[in-house]
């Protein structure tokens, strides 16, 4: 069972504060979500976990180990993974090539290990039932709902213990989003602590267990989901 | 799978056509000049690409990481001055010069890419500086006036022969081989290419961007300042005003292979083919004797073409 804490975060830039003190905490086994309007500070705050952003001041821990000054790279070597709303994939690159983005596999004298990797990542896309026309195909030339799911499978290759999905089913198809939102309850039954961002309120009801309302960097209502409804939720971030 | 792999990317649409007109120039040169398809033509055709097949390795690194080094001429110029002049002077022999002008050459790309690094600024316009610093680091250390009457052990590097190839053309090959090994079979090659894929992206999942980036750099330099060595081997001079404009050739090579200038995709093979298709059309051209003002419109023409080509080819 694991926690991820966050305690008093700031952030700023400029002049501007994008967070204001935020102080939550998320738990394994839960689909957690955060709402709020454009600007009210979703996706710095993940990025901040994410450790693309340091914070100025405040504590970001998991467990025991602190995550507050964590390089992106330490921090997914941590076990915390990001979906980035831009998917953050090589357009160019094959599936392989995204799947093992910064994590590559080698071998003796130091050469990628293709073959591994090939195998590994056939085995990870299969058991999320995510069908490819070939693990060679570039990212570019496959669906949106395709690359979300590549994202989403290389999220999870590495066994991570925290996920963060910035807007995953945002220009999506209807049946994508079915998908991918089949895919968030299945990693919530593996134990992994999801943190959702999304601005689409029937997504946020139909997986979440609860959801965080962000308004100006603050937080302004943090409820179950069987406590409150979709109205409630609009008047929390859009009422000041 | 290196086999695969090698079939993989000389199967990539650009590099097709890049090795099919290189086919149609070579038939055309055959026709049209009887010494063209001679062993001591062909060994002459890589002997003489070699500067640009050396810089175009390293031109590779930097293109396939999204940038652009306009620099790479002028470290050749300086690395082969830094090396003449402590060659004469130390009365160096052996891998020694081989080893001074490729650091001299490495350094220059440290500091560039370190400069990159720290100003946050364009490669074009960095590269665009160390362009004139390289260079004008090279007439300054030399006064102007090439350096002269290297020692004959130092000279005779460039006529020396490996397998059948002059030294200059193995070199060149050996230099592929490892530039090839490293963009496509090690961690290094693959982050360069995801860097210039999706820099954003490389950041987001934590590859050390500015260390690759100097890395990557340095490499290119390492590639500039060797070339610096074989230029300084066969003119037997440390000349300043060495390489002028061959950063575009160098460029324009890796470009013809398949490469995107803005990153992300870019072969050896393709640059080899690259600059041969250059070394060939200007050696068919020599033997035509048809004047080198028209040399240049023909390479301007080609990469015209090619480019032509290439929007109608299906991967666009």
């Amino acid at each position: 069972m694991s926690e991820l804490k966050l305690q008093s975060v700031k952030k700023s830039f400029g002049v501007t504060t994008v967070l204001q003190g935020v102080t939550t905490s998320f738990s394994s086994g839960t689909v957690t979500a955060i709402v709020g309007d454009n600007g009210a500070g979703k996706s710095t705050l993940c990025k901040t976990i994410a450790g693309v952003y340091h914070p100025d001041s405040g504590k970001i821990s998991l467990d025991d180990l602190s995550l507050t000054h964590l390089s992106p790279h330490e921090t997914r070597e941590a076990g915390i993974e990001m979906i980035y709303q831009d998917l953050a994939l090589a357009k160019q690159h094959d599936v392989v090539s995204n799947l093992y983005f910064g994590r590559e596999k080698t071998r003796w004298p130091g050469w990628l290990d293709r073959k591994t990797m090939s195998a590994q990542s056939r085995v990870v896309l299969e058991q999320m039932g995510i069908k490819l026309p070939s693990l060679r195909t570039p990212i570019g030339l496959l669906s949106g709902g395709q690359q979300q799911a590549v994202a989403i499978a290389r999220a999870l290759l590495f066994s991570p213990t925290v996920l963060i999905m910035d807007e995953p089913t945002a220009a999506l198809a209807a049946r994508e989003i079915e998908h991918i939102l089949d895919l968030i309850k299945k990693l919530k039954e593996r134990g992994l602590i999801v943190i959702l961002i999304s601005h689409r309120l029937n997504d946020v009801f139909a997986v979440s267990d609860r959801i965080i309302a962000l308004r100006s960097g603050s937080i302004v209502a943090d409820n179950l989901v069987q406590e409150t409804s979709m109205q409630d939720v609009v008047a929390q971030i859009m009422i000041a | 799978m290196f086999a695969r792999k090698f079939l993989s990317d000389i199967s990539q649409a650009s590099l097709l056509q890049c090795i099919v007109f290189l086919t149609v120039m070579s038939i055309f040169f055959t026709f049209n000049s009887p010494v063209f398809i001679t062993q001591v033509n062909i060994v002459n055709i890589l002997t003489a690409s070699a500067v640009i097949g050396l810089m175009g390795v390293g031109a590779t690194f930097v293109i396939a990481c999204g940038s652009i080094d306009l620099s790479t001429a002028a470290t050749m110029a300086l690395s082969s001055v830094v090396c003449a002049w402590t060659a004469q002077n130390l009365h160096l022999s052996g891998l020694a010069p081989i080893c001074i002008a490729t650091v001299a050459g490495g350094l220059c790309g440290l500091v560039t890419g370190l400069l990159i690094n720290l100003t946050r600024a364009p490669s074009f316009i960095i590269t665009l500086g160390m362009l004139s610093i390289n260079r004008a680091l090279a007439f300054i250390l030399t006064g102007g006036i090439p350096i002269y009457g290297l020692e004959e052990r130092i000279t005779s590097i460039a006529d020396a022969t490996l397998c059948g190839l002059s030294f200059p053309a193995a070199v060149m090959l050996a230099g592929m081989l490892v530039g090839y090994l490293l963009l496509s079979r090690t961690k290094f090659g693959a982050h360069t290419l995801l860097l210039g894929d999706n820099p954003g992206a490389s950041e987001a999942m934590g590859l050390r961007v500015a260390r690759l980036r100097l890395g990557i750099f340095s490499l290119a330099g390492c590639f500039s300042g060797l070339a610096g060595f074989i230029f300084m081997a066969r003119t037997n001079s440390g000349d300043p005003s060495a390489g002028m404009n061959y950063e575009l050739v160098a460029i324009t090579a890796v470009v013809l292979g398949g490469a995107n200038l803005f990153g992300g995709r870019a072969t050896i093979p393709g640059t080899l083919a690259g600059v041969l298709c250059l070394g060939v059309l200007q050696n068919g051209l020599n033997l035509m004797a048809i004047s080198t003002f028209y040399q240049t419109l023909f390479v301007g023409l080609v990469l015209v073409l090619a480019s032509f080509l290439r929007r109608l080819g299906p991967h666009q």
